[in-house]
């Protein structure tokens, strides 16, 4: 009896024993980061703007020795796998589906934008690795039955234009048009704007939706002015702002108050394309580097990142580079900070440190979905300084810096 | 005699393209590639019914494609049918596009190619229209996230695959792609011949279109989440001509390793050598363009060896 209860003991030890040992993983010699990027196709200058961002975090991470992993208790260097998807949406689900099944990536980072990032939510879902999704703002990527996604930077679409609604209805501006190209991002904030300021009982005068590749905005911009508005809205993407504003310019045509998104977020693309008088007095989003914030507990701050960036870049960063830090920092926060190295619990991490994190991005902090809900986008106006433009914060009253020109002379 | 071992070599085939890729799977787990491939060997073989067999080349072929991926799209988000019947709905929807594009077969060469491109972007423009938001969901995509299903649409892509080799193989060693044929040749000689042109070019066209259209419905399936530009890039009609003008028009087996090789090469260098990759599937396009213009299974029959 005494033999057998000995035995009994020795079993159970060697089991616990031996479950102890298989359970116990080995730190892996890197941590295999692996995305996407466009090096052609209509994505291209985005989506190779947000990878050398993410490139820049995996070379400064290196240089101090690696990333933290505190399931390891120790420091362990990046490894970054790439491809290039040539902004096609077959391709780049062969090419996520590589990452996951044959580079065995630890963590999965999406290429820029909604369209790049759609065919990767359901094959991370069903593959059960977190998706750290950069810009892919698309709300139908974020529903309760998926834990295996995060919106890194930027809130999504649909809450964008919350301070501006509120700006509008703070300054009583009535008779609102609003024109957005027909996508995804660009419809949310519009549908958002709109019945935001129906609520308040501000009368909008004209609601459209014009293709997305519309290059000519000239006879719409007459057919606004027909309508006699205080304020033009317009939700596009780059080359449609960039096309509002140049005819918007040409036509000769004036409104108190003309908001486009992408100044805010690409200024020298615009101000170069554009020039300095048609976005004299024009509203915006704006985000970093416009936005300044060296007060942060993750990362570093703008200035310091500006200097870093440069020097290894040898350019100025722009919004795109700092989403792709930021998603950077996001992973490096979740490694630093998870108990287990595994996709669930980098997402328990995550949630953990949702809504403590501060970076050169803003507040990070995501809902049940993964949905990004800290940052909050500003309206900025931007003012004749000399020879350039100068910007101000305009809205909400917590930042702002100068009161806005209205209407615009 | 001939039709006999061209049918028996044809379906052994098939039934050879069935095993691989069922057994492909264990050996490289990169189900999207092998999805991918299966798709664009299938959408090749549907394009050959109509370009190999009667010479019309539909430049906007991709418009069908999109048409089904919709037409599965919306039966399963409207009519709540299972996905494998939307499948079929897809093909079904595509079928009657190509029904409403039959008079785009009167003209030929360039003019009918041009036509058909200018047709796939109407219906892209139709789709993509945000005032019909609640019908197509305009150009915001489609999520079909709860009927998503990669193990199960893996196998309903290899189906249809094996449908489209059958219905080349039954076309190729038919009286009917004797007479499809004769009109490639020469139109009003083969209706001098009794041909009835009209409606034998139409059946190669409706079954071309039926077959683009069951690949969309089967890829809105696979990959769940879409939007309209995803399903009629043209760059999917291109990769398709390409293919099946590398591997050899009017054979089985030439769409296949066209498929086969440019799909491959394509996602190896992808993988590889990403930045080299415009550089070097260019090269590789030009040069089989100047040294093997009219496909890889020229090679063979120039020896004297016919394959199917």
């Amino acid at each position: 009896m005494r033999k057998f209860s000995a035995l009994i003991v020795f079993l159970f030890l060697f089991v616990v024993g031996f479950s102890g040992i298989a359970m116990s993983k080995e730190a892996p010699k890197y941590i295999k980061v692996g995305t996407l990027y466009a090096s052609s196709g209509p994505f291209a200058k985005p989506s190779t703007a947000e990878f050398k961002g993410l490139n820049f975090w995996v070379h400064y991470v290196n240089s101090k020795g690696g990333v933290y992993v505190k399931a390891f208790h120790k420091r362990i260097p990046v490894k970054l796998v790439a491809y290039d998807d040539q902004s096609s949406t077959a391709t780049a689900t062969t090419l996520y589906n590589q990452l996951i099944t044959q580079d065995h990536v630890d963590m999965l980072v999406a290429d820029f934008g909604s369209v790049l990032t759609s065919v990767a939510v359901p094959l991370a879902k069903v593959h059960k690795i977190l998706l750290f999704d950069v810009t892919g703002t698309g709300s139908k990527f974020f529903t309760p039955d998926n834990p295996y996604i995060v919106l890194c930077s930027l809130p999504t679409s649909g809450r964008w234009p919350y301070t501006l609604a509120d700006f509008i209805i703070s300054e009583k501006i009535n008779r609102i048009a609003i024109v957005y190209s027909s996508n995804d991002f660009d419809q949310s904030q519009a549908v958002t704007l709109h019945n935001k300021l129906k609520k308040a009982g501000v009368d909008i005068v004209y609601y459209h939706a014009v293709p997305s590749n519309t290059s000519n905005y000239s006879i719409i911009l007459h057919n606004i002015k027909a309508k006699n508005p205080n304020a033009v809205i317009e939700f596009g993407y780059p080359n449609n702002d960039i096309a509002f504003l140049q005819n918007l310019e040409s036509s000769g045509l004036k409104f108190n108050m003309v908001f486009t998104v992408f100044p805010g977020q690409l200024f020298k693309l615009l101000k170069a394309n554009v020039g300095v008088k048609a976005l004299s007095y024009g509203y915006t989003y704006p985000t970093p580097p416009l936005l300044r914030y060296n007060k942060v507990n993750l990362g570093m701050g703008i200035d310091k990142f500006e200097k870093e960036f440069k020097k290894y870049s040898g350019k100025t960063p722009n919004f795109l580079n700092i989403a792709g830090y930021n998603a950077g920092l996001i992973m490096q926060k979740t490694l630093e900070t998870s108990k287990k190295f595994d996709q669930l619990a980098f997402r328990k991490a995550i949630n953990e440190f949702s809504g403590k994190a501060f970076t050169l991005d803003g507040l990070f902090k995501v809902n049940k979905e993964g949905a990004q809900i800290g940052e909050m986008l500003p309206v900025a106006q931007f003012v004749p300084q000399g020879q350039g433009l100068k910007m101000n914060i305009v809205y909400p009253p917590s930042m702002k810096t100068a009161k806005a020109v209205y209407p615009a002379p | 005699m001939y039709r006999k071992k061209g049918i028996i070599y044809g379906l052994g085939i098939t039934v050879l393209v069935i095993i691989l890729f069922i057994f492909l799977p264990n050996i490289y787990n990169n189900k999207s590639f092998l999805f991918n491939l299966m798709l664009y060997m299938t959408l090749a073989e549907g394009l050959n019914i109509i370009y190999g067999f009667t010479g019309y080349l539909p430049f906007g072929y991709v418009g069908f494609f999109g048409a089904g991926a919709y037409s599965a799209a919306l039966a399963i988000l409207f009519l709540h049918l299972p996905p494998l019947v939307a499948v079929l709905v897809g093909g079904l929807g595509a079928f009657l596009i190509g029904i409403i594009f039959i008079p785009l077969l009167k003209l030929s060469g360039a003019y009918f190619a041009i036509a058909n491109l200018a047709a796939s972007q109407a219906l892209y423009y139709i789709v993509a229209n945000p005032n019909l938001e609640k019908i197509t969901q305009g150009p915001y995509g489609i999520s079909l996230a709860n009927s998503y299903n990669p193990q199960v649409s893996y196998y309903v892509m290899l189906s249809i695959l094996a449908f489209s080799m059958i219905t080349v193989i039954f076309i190729k060693f038919s009286d009917y792609g004797l007479a499809l044929l004769s009109i490639k040749e020469d139109r009003v000689s083969a209706s001098l011949a009794g041909i009835n042109v009209p409606r034998e070019r139409s059946i190669a066209w409706g079954l071309s279109s039926f077959i683009a259209g069951l690949s969309g419905g089967v890829y809105a399936w696979y990959i769940a989440v879409f939007y309209p530009t995803t399903v009629f890039s043209l760059e999917i009609s291109v990769f398709v001509i390409v293919f099946v003008l590398f591997g050899g028009i009017g054979t089985l087996v030439g769409p296949l390793i066209g498929s086969l090789v440019l799909y491959s090469f394509y996602n190896f260098i992808g993988i590889s050598a990403p930045q080299y990759f415009q550089l070097s599937y260019g090269l590789l396009i030009i040069i089989f363009a100047l040294f093997i213009p009219n496909g890889v299974l020229s090679i063979f029959e120039k020896r004297g060896i016919h394959v199917p």
